[in-house]
């Protein structure tokens, strides 16, 4: 099966995976256990699956004949670094104001 | 998870004298960025700034003033996008303090409607996101 890679935004852009992804944040869930929550096929729900495994939102780990799920932190740090970006962004910017103004204070 | 930013940065210089560098253009692009800025509720304006060599990178920031306190408040909407191209909305206010004969500028970055949409669903991913927080702090440890 083909699965295009989302980036984490697009990820969780979608309503069906933000669910999935919200009932893994409370426990690791096979697929099978997964796709009884959800009114849509069972190769649907496997389809999202992936895009979250490829987007580094999960991991999926085979135990006897079931396939686990579990939360993985790195799809999340895409957002993460949205944040973080403007963070250093700001601290810079700040800092530079604070230089302007000390300079223009020595200049008196 | 942290969705917005927050600053509280200590100037010796008087909130007289760091309000006009939040609010005069030629002086806010020293330390910031061009911009067309006006101090006038509800005035639009632009940020720009160079894109970086081969990046799709747009180099404009649309604004909106919101709140304007003179030598006190100062708040704006802050549109902009990613690096790859992600149109986000969000806001930035600033707030001056007089302290210590100086200004405690505070800032505040908020209201990213990326982050918002995954944080406000209403199938309380709120809470999912909590208990996510929970569980990457666990994880490294």
């Amino acid at each position: 099966m083909i699965t295009q890679t989302l980036d984490a935004f697009q990820v969780i852009a979608d309503p069906s995976r933000r669910q999935m992804l919200m009932m893994l944040s409370k426990d690791s869930m096979t697929i099978n256990a997964l796709a009884e929550n959800f009114d849509m096929s069972r190769p649907a729900v496997s389809k999202h699956i992936k895009i979250m495994y490829n987007a580094g939102f999960i991991s999926i780990k085979d135990i006897g004949r079931e396939r686990y799920c579990t939360l993985k932190e790195n799809g999340f740090d895409e957002i993460q670094g949205f944040i973080n970006y403007f963070d250093k962004f700001w601290t810079g910017k700040l800092k530079k104001l604070e230089t302007l103004l000390n300079n223009k204070a020595k200049e008196k | 998870m942290e969705n917005e930013i927050k600053k509280t940065w200590f100037f010796e210089q008087s909130p007289n004298e760091v309000w006009e560098y939040l609010t005069k253009p030629e002086l806010i692009e020293q330390w910031l960025m061009k911009n067309n800025f006006q101090p006038i509720l509800g005035q639009k304006f632009q940020f720009t700034f160079a894109a970086k060599e081969g990046s799709k990178y747009v180099g404009v920031v649309n604004c909106e003033v919101l709140e304007i306190k003179p030598f006190s408040k100062l708040s704006y909407t802050w549109d902009g996008s990613t690096s790859d191209g992600r149109i986000f909305n969000s806001e930035v206010t600033w707030t001056l303090v007089s302290k210590d004969n100086g200004t405690e500028l505070q800032l505040s970055h908020d209201g990213f409607t990326v982050l918002e949409d995954i944080l406000n669903h209403s199938g309380g991913w709120d809470s999912c996101w909590k208990r996510f927080e929970e569980h990457i702090n666990a994880t490294k440890k």
